[in-house]
């Protein structure tokens, strides 16, 4: 038997890019929207001080049993998470937005591709993101940080730790601020302050921090939205003309011999950078060969993210680690290279760390410490503090920086998994090193300024805020969708968030993610029925 | 009907039981091993930790990890990493070889000084719990469940407190506790010392 469900739009996916659609849907439209997500319903809050006491002293996942069995995948997936809520369920909550520049690699600087949007156009919609999530931000120097409203909440604190590090930056010439982030600097949305926890990622246990299951909960209560956990959407079915999505097929992982069959006028798919790209691949047939939205051929290419190059610089300063782990100083001093000089864009972020500094069982001699002899040993070794520093970098990348099917290895309903592989394009491979090489100059720049030490840098083998798969574009030939999520090849089809996005920009990405997300909302309700304005 | 023997009765009762619910007695046993004989655990925090814990810190701190251990569940799944797909699960109880090497400590010291363990002087305990190390492969403080050997577990378990924090800058940093958001641009407190009773 084939159950079906109607609707006005039917969202794959339950990500925070999903729950922005959501949002803005419920409040502009009258429409009926149904939300389908593979994984199963998240931990809900009451059980998450528990879920964390766990992680603290065990390392056991807070999140239960939050990703599908048997996905074991080949390439660099940045998260088995697959839940109510998706991977935000344990981000960070870091929400710089994109700089004008992100948006605009091809015009100003002649690589890479320009987005067919700016930062201006998505002005309104990262206000928007900032003000479903809550986001407590100070503005940087308007040129570098233009914004046309302030933040809705006033910035987190700097920790008595980061205001030592606010002036050793001064020092070494570079002006930051305090790095907004979706967490509560003052009760909102329902939501307590912030109590610094230190464990924002993966598991904020009060509920300051924003997770999409906020948004879900609340539509939910308001029956707003029906959102149906363990259901895999398996296939986008298009009409005879090939124009528009006639249905979607999904199983119930609880039914799995009984599929379902989802109608609706609109389809959003939003299922993050691997899982909607793989959804369009999957959904080939005789209209669409190679998968639905795929007259381009550019569905899963160009795969996205920037790397990043860290250190540590030991300083002639008393830090006392501990005191908000995981809030920051930020800066986008780096973002605009100087007329003439080579392309080198990036961020720069400064933490507190205990890096190095932890008690050992050993002293250098290699002897054995016990007793007094550990902590006297731990006291004298930080008596000086350290910073960590992280500068995200622009990686421009290549169209075969991709994601495919992989013929070898399939899920239970013998469907194949994704295989991804992230490749550089060969600009962005010239200038790599020259990149690398450029900020840990201006790490051993900063170490000096402070007196200080730079005692290592690394670099991350994966690309962080992975994003693209099926990039925007103002020509059907050479991008998946238009500036407004929309399908060039299906006018009942949005595909938001991660992967309509070009470039990785160098900066965490889920805000830019989250205002696309509203960006395509917009339009979307435009073909709906409005909702009653509100008075008063 | 023919007779079972013995052995082969309980061959068959062993195969019918599933290996998790040997491992969970297993765990169980040792846990109650544990906590029946909390002398030597005692002792042992005694001579591994800061003398300025006091015999009561002391004692405190190895309860805390007797109960850490009680509450230790085997093939959990850990928290993902950042970046990967791959999903890791906790291994075995390090309780049973806990009770094990506590009890070798116990059974060395009654050899050696032929008196309990926990009734020999800190430098005594200490020695011994030196040679019990001897051959370990020791750097920086492991996690407590990976730790090799009762004493650095225990060693791991209170090193990772945020007390002990807090005793090593001598400031109340309360990492990781719900404090004030308004109180963190100021410099952390001076530790308050509370005298022992």
């Amino acid at each position: 038997m084939r159950a079906a469900i109607e609707s006005d739009v039917c969202i794959v996916g339950s990500g925070i890019s999903a729950a922005m659609v959501a949002d803005r849907l419920a409040r502009t439209t009258t429409a009926k929207i149904v939300v389908v997500e593979a994984g199963d319903d998240t931990l809900p809050l009451p059980q998450r001080l528990a879920a964390r006491d766990r992680f603290l002293r065990y390392g056991e996942n807070p999140w239960g049993k939050d990703h599908l069995d048997g996905y074991e995948i080949e390439g660099p997936l940045q998260s088995r998470s697959m839940q109510v809520g998706g991977l935000a369920m344990h981000w960070g909550a870091v929400t710089p937005r994109f700089s004008p520049e992100d948006f605009a690699h091809r015009s100003m600087f002649g690589v890479g591709t320009d987005w067919p949007i700016t930062c201006d156009d998505l002005d309104p919609d990262y206000q928007e993101a900032e003000e479903i999530m809550g986001v407590a931000g100070e503005q940087g120097p308007a040129d570098l940080d233009p914004r046309k409203k302030p933040f809705p909440l006033p910035a987190l604190p700097l920790t008595y730790n980061l205001g030592l590090l606010k002036q050793w930056a001064a020092n070494a010439g570079i002006a930051t601020w305090s790095q907004p982030s979706a967490k509560n600097s003052v009760p909102y949305g329902g939501r307590p302050q912030c109590c610094r926890n230190d464990t924002c990622s993966p598991i904020c246990p009060i509920g300051a921090k924003y997770s999409p299951d906020f948004t879900w909960n609340a539509l939910r209560r308001a029956n707003k939205v029906r959102l149906i956990p363990r259901t895999l959407v398996r296939r986008l079915v298009l009409d005879p003309s090939g124009t528009t999505i006639s249905h979607a097929i999904a199983a119930n992982r609880d039914r799995p011999n009984e599929p379902v069959e989802l109608h609706a006028k609109l389809f959003v798919v939003a299922a993050g950078y691997t899982w909607s790209s793989h959804l369009l691949l999957l959904s080939a047939q005789d209209k669409a060969p190679t998968g639905v939205a795929n007259r381009s051929g550019l569905v899963g290419k160009y795969l996205t993210g920037h790397r990043n190059v860290q250190g540590f610089v030991e300083l002639p300063l008393r830090l006392y680690p501990g005191m908000n782990e995981q809030h920051s100083l930020v800066t986008k001093q780096f973002m605009r290279p100087k007329t003439g000089s080579p392309f080198i864009r990036h961020d720069l972020r400064i933490w507190e760390s205990a890096s190095g500094k932890g008690p050992r069982l050993v002293d250098e001699r290699g002897a054995l410490q016990l007793g007094d002899a550990i902590l006297d040993d731990w006291r004298k070794r930080t008596q000086t503090g350290v910073a960590r520093v992280r500068a995200y970098y622009d990686v421009i990348p290549d169209k075969t920086s991709e994601l495919t099917l992989d013929s070898t290895r399939k899920n239970q309903w013998g469907d194949p998994l994704p295989r991804l592989a992230f490749r550089d394009a060969p600009e962005s491979v010239e200038m790599r090193a020259r990149t690398e090489d450029s900020i840990r100059a201006l790490f051993g720049d900063m170490a000096r300024a402070g007196n200080g030490k730079l005692l290592r840098t690394n670099v991350d083998d994966f690309q962080d805020h992975p994003a693209g798969g099926c990039r925007m574009g103002k020509d059907g030939a050479t991008s998946v969708v238009d500036s407004w999520g929309r399908s060039h090849d299906h006018e009942n089809l949005f595909i938001v968030g991660a992967p309509t996005s070009v470039s990785g920009g160098c900066a965490n990405a889920t805000l830019t993610f989250c205002a696309l997300a509203l960006r395509a909302a917009r339009e979307m309700a435009r073909g709906l029925p409005a909702a009653p304005k509100a008075h008063g | 009907m023919p007779l079972v023997s013995r052995r082969r009765f309980l061959a068959t009762l062993a195969a019918a039981v599933p290996l998790a619910v040997i491992v969970r007695r297993a765990h169980a046993a040792a846990v109650t091993h544990l906590e029946s004989d909390p002398a030597t655990l005692d002792a042992l925090a005694e001579a591994v930790l800061p003398s300025s814990l006091g015999r009561a810190g002391a004692r405190r701190a190895a309860a805390a990890f007797r109960e850490w251990g009680a509450g230790f569940r085997e093939n959990a799944e850990l928290v993902h990493g950042y970046g990967t797909s791959r999903l890791r699960s906790t291994g075995p109880t390090p309780a049973t070889r806990w009770a094990t090497q506590l009890d070798q400590l116990e059974a060395r010291a009654r050899m050696e000084h032929q008196q309990p363990f926990r009734q020999l002087t800190v430098e005594q305990r200490m020695t011994l719990v030196r040679a019990a190390l001897q051959g370990e492969r020791l750097d920086r403080m492991p996690s407590v469940a990976s730790a090799n050997h009762v004493a650095v577990a225990l060693l791991a378990h209170f090193y990772e407190t945020p007390a002990a924090m807090d005793l090593c800058y001598g400031a109340q940093v309360g990492r990781q506790t719900c404090r004030p958001l308004s109180a963190q641009a100021r410099k952390p407190l001076p530790l308050i010392k509370v005298s022992e009773k």
